[in-house]
């Protein structure tokens, strides 16, 4: 058992100490920290700027009421430049032009010719071709002006339009009918639980996936980088082969575990700052109803997947020689992870269907799928124990399994055997 | 006196092909056991075998008596022929790291470390990555790892390869002090001169047999003598008339005279003496080179 802990003690410092670790850490940290406030600095730049629309004065009847209603919004993102008739279309759109190119406005509106009493159509002119922003503040605005214009025609009070134009209101609420998992809970989830949960699993999802095949293949890497430089060799005759890989395995765990909560850290405080908080609260997500349950899955089956895929990888590390065979030898298990992390991503917008509802209990996707519907639906707490129980196993099973190919594989050099080659190998050392 | 390290008939088989055949060798304390063959003659399989790695499909090899056990791991050093230490990590912390898996603690690993940086007068590299060093101080460095924890028995694989001579004089003078102290030590190589300043006994296997066994002395003294070295004023004719002379061959000093048998030996000298002044006849002992090439044949040579 000591030495058991020495190679981890070993594995983890040394892991803490190399540079590409720190730097990528911070990295990410950085990048995260990034992303995360991002979306409120391009808000406020976006908010700084109103646009410029021109119009030709006395083109239209609207626009006076345009003017107006701009006028009226407390907070404007819209300014109206007026420009004077110039007699002709054609010498209209030459000035219009000349004031876009000196950047006085960004674009201009053109009151199309129509019959009398029906509403203009109107074209929107500008160089940008993603100024979806102007166009539907041109177009909300112009709304409200064609209500204002055409209702008294139709014999219609304020009161009356409002009363049509008000949104019918279903509020959508998770319930759990049975003896759930419990991560829906007693309440129900309404909408914005349903949406933080949402968003919660699908990045969990993610980082369940990079967590587990980062961590998996540094192990892999490790190992053949152990064999390749031949430091194994002393090593196989020092500590038992078992205890060297569950030693490795146990030591990444924490490296990759600590790694993941410093990264968590970094987005809760990003996330807690005030101006970020305030716009959670205007998106009405409030982080504070992701259930506990939900975490403890989480933090479950990153355990299980890791343990299970990491004693695949440890496998895989064992047989190759040479780092270069590395990418091609674990080619299998990524692609295995691959597919368990792809149905997860799909099931996000489907979690009742029965391919999910069937690979939530097959081991090697459970962890990515199962969580899910954890996080998703609500599935029987026999069904999610039942996968764990299958996971447990399967982790028992592989364990066993990569212990094995581990001890024959750290003393076969040269080309990578195969299986069969592996069999006879394993008969021959009487393991 | 228990023997340390005894190997009794020690067979083992890869599929259908026998990696070592019936092989029994004793190692005993405070000598120096030479364990010669070419490429693929089972020595890598011993070896192992010895160190517990893979166990032998029939015989015995036994440490001080007792079987192979977790014990016994912590009592044997080695020195692969294939050296590797982690590129990337420091000298303290890998070799420190090394001795604790074989059960030492990690200040007494320290302590021994500085002394073996001192003797070996590369304290520097205390701090320093294996990377940044040449290769020959990793060689020392990986000697270090070999020997750090106080091994009762060490295996060394080809200890010297890759070594300028004045760290290889180093290194044999630093085995033949661990052999003083008691260890007992298998000593694989191909370099025949090593063998014969460092072992009493020696094994050659060759294609999984052994082929000769004993001490070094015996062995070359079971093999007839055959050669003469002859240097002389003038050049001698006529020596291959003499009724046993092989072949002469005239070298940078002197002649070289087989002879087969060597009774002959008088009349070559009388020969010589007819027609110069001598400076040196001396009848040779085969050198352990060529009883290792007459023992496992020609194709061995590599």
């Amino acid at each position: 058992m000591n030495k058991f802990w020495t190679v981890l003690a070993f594995t983890v410092v040394n892991k803490f100490r190399t540079k590409s670790f720190i730097v990528t850490s911070l990295i990410i940290a950085v990048v995260l920290t990034i992303g995360l406030n991002a979306p409120y600095f391009i808000g406020k730049f976006q908010t700084d700027e109103a646009a410029s629309v021109g119009v030709i004065e006395g083109s239209s009847e609207l626009v006076p009421l345009l003017e107006q209603h701009v006028n009226d919004q407390e907070q404007t993102e819209l300014v109206l430049v007026k420009v004077e008739d110039q007699g002709s279309l054609e010498e209209n759109e030459r000035v219009l032009k000349e004031r876009i190119a000196s950047g006085e406005m960004t674009g201009y509106l053109l009151f199309d010719e129509t019959e009398e009493l029906a509403f203009p159509t109107m074209t929107y002119k500008s160089e940008k071709t993603m100024d979806f922003g102007t166009v539907s503040q041109l177009q909300q605005a112009l709304q409200v002006i064609k209500v204002q214009v055409v209702a008294p025609t139709l014999g219609l009070t304020t009161e009356q339009v409002s009363q049509i134009n008000a949104p019918v209101v279903v509020n959508k609420v998770q319930i759990s009918s049975g003896e759930g998992a419990g991560n829906v809970g007693d309440a129900g989830k309404t909408e914005g639980e349903i949406a933080v949960a949402t968003g919660m699993v699908y990045v969990l999802v993610i980082v369940l996936f990079i967590g587990i095949m980062v961590s998996g293949q540094l192990i892999a890497s490790e190992i053949t980088a152990e064999k390749s430089s031949r430091v194994m060799e002393i090593l196989v005759t020092s500590v038992s082969p078992l205890k060297q890989m569950f030693g490795k395995i146990f030591g990444m765990f924490i490296v990759g575990i600590s790694q993941l909560l410093l990264l968590g850290a970094v987005v809760l405080v990003n996330l807690m700052l005030p101006h970020n908080q305030s716009m959670l609260t205007d998106m009405n997500l409030d982080l504070g109803s992701v259930g506990f349950l939900l975490i403890f899955y989480a933090l479950l089956f990153y355990l299980m997947g890791f343990f299970l895929y990491a004693a695949m990888f440890a496998a895989v590390g064992s047989i190759v020689s040479r780092t270069e065979d590395l990418g091609q030898a674990v080619m299998p298990v990524t692609f295995l992870s691959m597919i368990g992390y792809f149905i997860a991503i799909f099931g996000i917008s489907a979690p009742d269907s029965s391919l999910i509802t069937v690979t939530s209990f097959i081991p090697f996707f459970s962890p990515f799928i199962m969580f899910l519907r954890v996080g998703l639906t609500d599935p029987a707490v026999w069904e999610v124990w039942l996968s764990i129980g299958l996971l447990a196993a399967t982790i028992f099973v592989m364990g066993w399994l990569a212990a094995k190919i581990y001890r024959t594989g750290v003393l076969m050099y040269g080309k990578r055997p195969s299986l069969k080659e592996l069999r006879r190998a394993m008969r021959a050392y009487k393991i | 006196m228990m023997i340390p390290l005894r190997l009794e008939e020690v067979s083992k088989q890869y599929g259908d092909k026998t990696a070592v055949d019936q092989i029994a060798f004793d190692v005993r304390e405070g000598e120096i056991y030479g364990l010669l063959g070419a490429n693929g003659a089972g020595k890598t399989t011993t070896m192992r075998m010895v160190l517990g790695l893979i166990y032998p499909d029939e015989g015995r090899i036994s440490y001080s008596g007792k079987d192979y056990s977790e014990e016994v791991i912590s009592q044997m050093g080695y020195l692969p022929e294939e050296r590797g230490l982690y590129p990337k990590v420091k000298v303290c912390d890998q070799l420190t790291y090394l001795a604790q898996l074989k059960g030492m603690k990690r200040k007494d690993a320290d302590r021994e470390l500085k002394k073996w940086l001192e003797k070996f007068n590369v304290m520097e590299y205390y701090g320093k990555k294996v990377e940044e060093l040449s290769k020959g101080n990793q060689q020392k460095i990986q000697f270090i790892a070999a020997v750090l924890h106080q091994p009762k028995i060490l295996v060394l694989d080809e200890a010297f390869s890759g070594l300028d001579p004045v760290n290889v004089e180093l290194l044999k003078a630093t085995v033949k002090e661990l052999r003083d102290n008691g260890t007992s030590i298998v000593f694989s190589t191909h370099r025949m001169e090593h063998v014969e300043e460092l072992c009493q006994r020696i094994t050659i296997l060759h294609r999984s047999k052994t082929v000769l066994a004993g001490s070094i002395k015996e062995i070359k003294q079971s093999f007839p003598k055959e050669k003469i070295v002859l240097r002389t004023e003038q050049p001698i004719q006529g020596l291959e008339q003499i009724a046993g002379v092989r072949q002469v061959d005239s070298g940078e000093h002197g002649l070289t005279v087989h002879m087969d048998p060597i009774d002959a030996a008088q009349e070559v000298l009388q020969q010589a003496l007819s027609q110069s002044a001598v400076h040196r006849f001396e009848i040779m002992e085969p050198t352990l080179n060529e009883i290792f090439i007459k023992a496992v044949g020609g194709e061995a040579r590599e």
